[in-house]
């Protein structure tokens, strides 16, 4: 390993790069079109959410409004609290994106006449989710104290359930605290997969490749020197992104800077590795284009970055959790948003793990094979 | 462990290459099939043979930029696949492509490589002066290298793969594409590489240019055919003589003219056909029973020539002389494929 020569192709890759005006302006320009793009133009439906009930009343009256809310399509109970505080290490993992907390004495007060406050608590790190989710917590309380006035033959002014919903993370639901924090990552996937795939593809192609492999040149300086002026830049970009975000759009950065270090080179790892891999298949630059389109667009769709996994059928979420993207969104926008630390993110930071170990080993493998047939 | 095609004891690692039983494999496909060929330093050595028949594999596995599946290579006394690092600084390689960085200017292709080589800034100075006077680029340093025309560009490569002074140079049909004014200019500059002690592994088309050679090799679907001194090839192929038919159809006059009595070989070069007779001097008698044949035919424009044989015809020679005995072997196919080149006339 000579690390004059990883120096010397660093420095001819840049040297390339920088006779290629257009592509270097399109990789300062698309990420903040996509910024506008993704942070305003986008929403969606939501079902199915993951929902958490704190029932302290135990009561008939507090049943029957669990069980309106479970019969509602937009909820799904899947975890029955016994207090308060389990609550938040639920959200911090995002486990439950909304919970109902009932307190002690609601059936009492409603008996009593008076009126019985109700908590909704809503996780605002993706900010549509938690808008729509919130609405149809007071849709449903509503409905439910309808249908009370209804069977009992009560007044139409009789104090009911009142709904106060509290959103967690991101009181203020900006569709931009939760876009920046998935675009640092799907920048860094589309920009380092397509130019990786585009490079070695192109050096093959020339026959460049070839005369470097027969100076001293080896396969380990050539993968280093040629991935480390496309990281370089898609730091900048991400910083770009970033910078952009919390300053202009004001999003507002909760986290520790060491896991969003940790988890991105995880995931750089991924897709430096997948770009690798597209450009040993393909033998033309066109086939590596249409290839990355083949693998970023369902990466993009399914990954909860640009609708809320919560939204898609039952049949794809299983999909979403083998796109390393999904892992990477979900770990920004809790450091971001959540400003969890290391701990809560545990099980993104391994999954993201097993999927760099996977793919970049094989790209690094595949590509110590290709290159010496 | 035994190597298959191995002959005699182990290779010398006096010449410059050296090469026993030397394979490669890709899947059931056999690109190189047990070689074994010597060459001595300072040679002009050239090695020939059609597209796709295991040239350009036999060069990248002397190279050391592919393993070999079996079989024995020394390259400047180097075991070249179990040590390719330690050949790769003193060898260079020019591909008949143009390989290196279009995107660069003339200067940086050359500092590139010269820091590759771990050349000192004043061996640098050096050679950069040198090469750049060779290949007639004084001036021209900040010019893009697509930019070039390509003369240029093959002497640009030229000086780029010596540009670490290597023992031996490895040049895969260096003048392809290039104009015969400059081609021959071309070969003064590898005469002078020669007269400095230079070892010169060439592949090519031309006939002239494998004439000035020290020592052919041919080539064919993996396997050496033949081997020898210019001469000595020219010799086998001198008692037959050639006669181009240039005629509207050419597939179907070659059925007609294969069954000419007098034709030992007959075979599509191009657009045309090449007819083999014995070189007795009948060739005007021979001319005129062809044209006789395919008129009764019905073919109305013939047109028949006698040429010099290209390397194409002393390949096809050669091989058919080889497979003499072999039914399947059809030389048409490799008539086909290799389209011989003529110099201009």
């Amino acid at each position: 390993m000579s690390l004059r020569r990883i120096r010397l192709i660093i420095w001819k890759e840049f040297l390339q790069l920088r006779r290629d005006p257009l592509l270097l302006r399109l990789i300062l320009i698309m990420p903040i079109v996509q910024l506008i793009f993704f942070g305003y133009v986008v929403s969606a439906d939501v079902r199915n959410l993951a929902t958490a009930l704190v029932d302290l009343d135990k009561s008939p009256t507090s049943r029957q409004l669990a069980a309106s809310f479970s019969s509602s399509s937009y909820f799904t109970i899947e975890a029955y609290l016994q207090s308060e505080t389990e609550l938040k290490p639920l959200m911090n993992r995002g486990d439950v994106q909304v919970a109902i907390v009932i307190p002690e004495g609601t059936q009492a007060r409603l008996e009593s006449g008076e009126i019985a406050p109700v908590g909704i608590v809503v996780d605002g790190s993706d900010s549509r989710t938690a808008a729509v989710s919130s609405g149809y917590a007071a849709q449903t309380v509503a409905r439910f104290n309808a249908d009370r006035i209804v069977e009992q033959g009560l007044a139409l002014s009789s104090p009911g359930i009142d709904a106060r919903v509290r959103v967690l993370f991101n009181p203020s639901l900006r569709t931009v605290n939760t876009m920046i924090p998935g675009l640092i990552a799907a920048i860094l996937m589309l920009s380092v997969m397509a130019i990786m795939s585009q490079a070695v593809v192109r050096e093959r192609e020339s026959g460049t490749l070839e005369q470097m492999f027969v100076t001293p040149i080896t396969r380990g300086e050539y993968l280093i020197g040629k991935v480390t002026p496309y990281v370089l830049l898609a730091v900048l970009q991400m910083s770009l992104v970033a910078l952009v975000g919390i300053f202009w759009f004001q999003v507002p950065f909760h986290g520790t800077f060491a896991a969003v270090a940790a988890g991105l080179g995880l995931f750089m790892l991924t897709v430096i590795g997948l770009g690798l891999l597209v450009s040993l298949a393909a033998h033309t630059r066109q086939q590596a284009q249409q290839t990355v389109l083949f693998i970023m667009l369902p990466m993009m769709l399914l990954s909860g970055f640009i609708f809320p996994i919560e939204s898609m059928p039952a049949a794809l979420v299983p999909v979403t959790y083998v796109m390393p993207l999904t892992w990477a969104v979900l770990l920004l926008r809790g450091v971001f948003v959540k400003g969890v630390g290391f701990s809560a993110l545990v099980p993104e930071l391994l999954v993201l793990a097993a999927f760099a170990i996977l793919i970049f080993g094989a790209a690094v493998m595949a590509t110590r094979r290709r290159l010496s047939e | 462990m035994t190597v298959p095609g191995l002959t005699g004891a182990a290779p010398d690692p006096a010449p410059a290459i050296s090469v026993r039983g030397l394979t490669k494999r890709f899947g059931a496909f056999t690109a190189v099939n047990g070689i074994d060929f010597d060459v001595p330093r300072g040679q002009v050595f050239g090695f020939l043979g059609p597209n796709g028949s295991g040239k350009s594999t036999a060069i990248r596995m002397l190279t050391g930029s592919l393993a070999a599946t079996s079989g024995l290579a020394y390259v400047l006394g180097e075991d070249v696949l179990a040590h390719p690092a330690r050949v790769q600084r003193r060898i260079g390689y020019m591909s008949q492509k143009f390989t290196l960085f279009r995107d660069l200017t003339v200067e940086e292709n050359l500092r590139f490589y010269a820091g590759v080589y771990g050349l000192s800034a004043r061996q640098y100075a050096d050679q950069r002066a040198y090469i750049l006077q060779m290949a007639d680029l004084v001036g021209r340093e900040q010019e893009l290298t697509a930019n070039l025309s390509v003369g240029w560009q093959r002497r640009l490569a030229l000086g780029t793969a010596t540009i670490h002074s290597p023992e031996l140079l490895f040049l895969d049909e260096p003048t392809s594409g290039v104009d015969p004014v400059a081609r021959r200019q071309f070969w003064d500059l590898l005469y002078e590489l020669a007269n400095r002690g230079v070892t010169l592994f060439v592949t090519t088309h031309y006939m002239e240019e494998a004439s000035h050679c020290n020592q052919l090799a041919f080539i064919y679907r993996g396997r050496l055919v033949a081997e020898g001194s210019p001469a000595e090839i020219r010799g086998r192929a001198s008692r037959q003589q050639i006669l181009e038919v240039a005629v509207a159809t050419p597939d179907a006059a070659l059925e007609v003219i294969e069954k000419v009595p007098e034709v030992i070989d007959a075979y599509l070069s191009g657009t045309t056909v090449h007819a083999v007779f014995l070189a007795d001097g009948g060739e005007r008698a021979f001319a005129e029973s062809l044209i006789a044949a395919l008129r009764s035919q019905g073919f109305a424009e013939v047109s028949v020539v006698r040429v010099e044989p290209t390397i194409d015809d002393v390949f096809v020679s050669l091989v058919s002389s080889q497979r003499a005995t072999s039914s399947e072997y059809r030389v048409r196919s490799t008539g086909h494929r290799a389209q011989p080149r003529r110099r201009a006339e």
